[in-house]
């Protein structure tokens, strides 16, 4: 067992210093000019000498990624070009917005699709498991960003039930001291009911989009998931044991779900990277809008650091999910 | 006795799938509308997709007055120029740049998929085949290319070379390649070991001749199911990348940008210039991913 663990964190790390190498010099090899976007178009020679300088672009690239190394290697992974506040405390203060969004949203999804999921297979194709099958096609075929508005239009613009999509908080309330950085958990820590309740109130349009959007996929699969265990040996021993139906489906769905532990944990890091487009329609300030930010302002170390941290996080959860099976799955390991 | 095979077979057809029949018929039209709409579209827009008309921010018309508008239309009777899906804040009509965008959407999509699905076979080919170190190299490669953040390498990748369709169709390629490397590869491992591949060797074929030949052809079912579902997702993400800024430029007509162009609007209730290029996503995806869905049970069967 550990013997697997390591093996895969071995992996993992061999992919997480690919990852950062790759995204180093596709950054550093693709014709964008960061310096020209930060001196203008019109700056004299010297100036555009001088901002390279001070960007440490002037040097030969093995010479900018030896010192890019040692940095991290030591922790520091650099300023952001456009803030000049280090990049792992910006991320620090995005990051968990998204986590808070996307585990909250993942967990009610999951919590939806399972019963709908174990539905269709019960009487595969079914009324049930016909409309269900349908909805989960069309939902995991969906442009989230599109909803979201359109979601904004309905239950703000219309009904007046949604604040409005400025963000995490009221503007006008007083954020809860940051702790964990989880708005919701921050607000209960410190008493703040009011705090609390604004903070949910605010993520109630983007965790429907995305549950709607994630229940797709999660049905799907599943469903899948059920009616190939449904058809085991042992399910048929449970039938003619004459165990009720609920409780055939309950001893089905516990092996139905373990080997579903690895698609959620590809499913995590999907979204994890996906969490763009939600954040921009939403305003949220998480780790996708600053991406974004990043991105278009080719802040290279905020670049970095961003694809490095989404891709950390998802390896790890892959890892986690994929031990946990292996510990209740003792074949794989071996 | 033929008969009655027939018949249990049609049976069973019938019983085990009513629905994906129906699903699979919507999908397949809808994926041959897109592809009709991605060669004819920009041609047949009742306006210039780009020439601002006089109406600004014009809502469609009602749906009580879309009877009386077509009955005119038909017969050839005198009347106002008609917007229907509206107009943009801009005055630009947007069913026309609803119909002309699949030149740029569709395009892209099935572009960067013909192009991953082409690098993916091959690849997927020599890793089923070739030695042991060089597989292995391949697969590794895949799992790397894989363990990116899909949507923010998309968008560094698009917005550092530069934002324009061959760009994103690389991109979207480079992307999705290991999808195809992989599913071919597994195919190609076990159609490897049949009789036909035996066949050819014993005839003395040399190696690759066979691979290409015999094995490539009967290990592309998989891939060519996947690049349906693939091409969705390859516009959905098109028009992300456009909707946060970081792919196809304005003003292009395309689905994606129409959006994030209109997003301000929609609040103060100009709903109909976000609401129709938004469910030209929604159906044309939901299309492909029908289609797909329905290939995929017909192959298993």
């Amino acid at each position: 067992m550990l013997n697997f663990i390591a093996r895969r964190l071995v992996v993992a790390m061999f992919q997480l210093v690919g990852l950062v190498l790759v995204v180093f010099f596709a950054i550093r090899m693709l014709p964008a000019d960061p310096v020209a976007r930060l001196v203008g178009m019109n700056s004299t020679p010297e100036a555009y000498r001088m901002s390279q300088q001070a960007l440490g672009l002037d040097k030969p690239m093995l010479e900018q990624l030896r010192s890019y190394i040692a940095g991290v290697a030591t922790g520091d992974f650099g300023r952001s070009w456009v803030s000049g506040a280090p990049v792992m405390e910006d991320i620090r203060n995005v990051l968990p917005v998204t986590i808070e969004l996307i585990t909250i949203s993942f967990i009610l999804a999951f919590l939806i699709s399972v019963p709908l999921g174990m539905l269709c297979a019960l009487r595969p194709g079914g009324v049930a498991d016909t409309a269900t099958f349908t909805y989960s096609l069309f939902a995991g075929s969906q442009p989230e960003f599109w909803w979201g508005l359109l979601f904004i239009y309905i239950f703000f613009a219309m009904l007046g039930w949604a604040p409005p999509p400025l963000g995490r908080l009221d503007p006008m309330s007083t954020p809860p001291a940051s702790i964990s950085g989880f708005i919701t958990v921050d607000s209960l820590l410190a008493g703040n009911i009011a705090a609390f309740r604004d903070g949910l109130h605010h993520l109630m349009l983007p965790v429907a989009t995305k549950v709607f959007v994630l229940s797709g996929p999660i049905i799907k699969m599943v469903r899948q998931n059920m009616v190939r265990v449904l058809g085991a040996d042992y399910v048929l021993y449970a039938r003619a044991s004459g165990l009720p139906p609920w409780r055939v489906a309950l001893i089905a769905l516990k092996n139905a779900l373990v080997p579903a532990l690895t698609l959620l944990g590809v499913l995590y890091g999907y979204i994890l990277g996906g969490a763009v487009l939600i954040e921009t329609v939403f305003s949220l300030g998480g780790i996708g809008q600053y991406a974004v930010r990043s991105v278009l302002a080719f802040d290279y170390p905020a670049i970095q650091a961003v694809v490095l941290v989404i891709a950390a996080i998802s390896l790890f959860v892959y890892l986690a999910l994929d031990v946990i099976h292996a510990w209740i799955d003792p074949r794989l390991a071996s | 006795m033929s008969e009655v095979l027939d018949l249990a077979d049609a049976g069973a057809v019938h019983v085990a799938t009513p629905a994906p029949s129906f699903l699979f018929r919507l999908g397949a039209a809808l994926v041959v509308l897109s592809l009709v709409l991605m060669v004819v579209g920009p041609w047949i827009t009742p306006y210039d997709p780009n020439r601002p008309t006089f109406e600004i921010s014009e809502p469609p018309p009602a749906l009580t007055a879309i009877p009386g508008l077509l009955w005119r239309v038909i017969t050839g009777a005198p009347h106002d120029p008609i917007h229907w899906f509206g107009t943009d804040s801009s005055g630009l009509d947007v069913f026309s740049r609803v119909v002309a965008a699949p030149r740029t959407d569709v395009a892209i999509a099935v572009g960067a998929n013909v192009v991953s699905l082409i690098l993916g076979s091959l690849l997927g080919l020599l890793a089923g085949f070739a030695r042991p170190w060089i597989a292995g190299t391949v697969m590794r490669i895949s799992d790397l290319i894989q363990a990116f953040p899909v949507f923010i390498t998309g968008m560094i990748l698009v917005t550092f070379a530069g934002r324009s369709n061959m760009t994103i169709v690389l991109t979207l390629a480079f992307l999705y390649t290991p999808i195809y490397v992989r599913l071919t590869r597994a195919e190609v491992l076990s159609q490897r070991t049949r009789g036909f591949v035996d066949a050819a060797r014993v005839l003395g074929k040399p190696e690759g001749f066979i691979a290409l030949r015999h094995v490539l052809p009967n290990a592309l079912a998989p891939s060519l199911i996947q690049a349906s579902v693939t091409i969705g997702f390859a516009i959905l993400m098109t028009a992300g990348l456009s909707f946060v800024g970081a792919g196809v430029r304005p003003p292009t007509p395309e689905w994606g940008l129409m959006i994030a162009a209109s997003a301000n609007e929609l609040i103060q209730g100009e709903w109909w210039s976000s609401l129709f290029p938004g469910l030209a996503i929604s159906l044309t995806v939901f299309g492909y991913a029908a289609f797909g869905n329905g290939l995929e049970r017909i192959y298993d069967r």
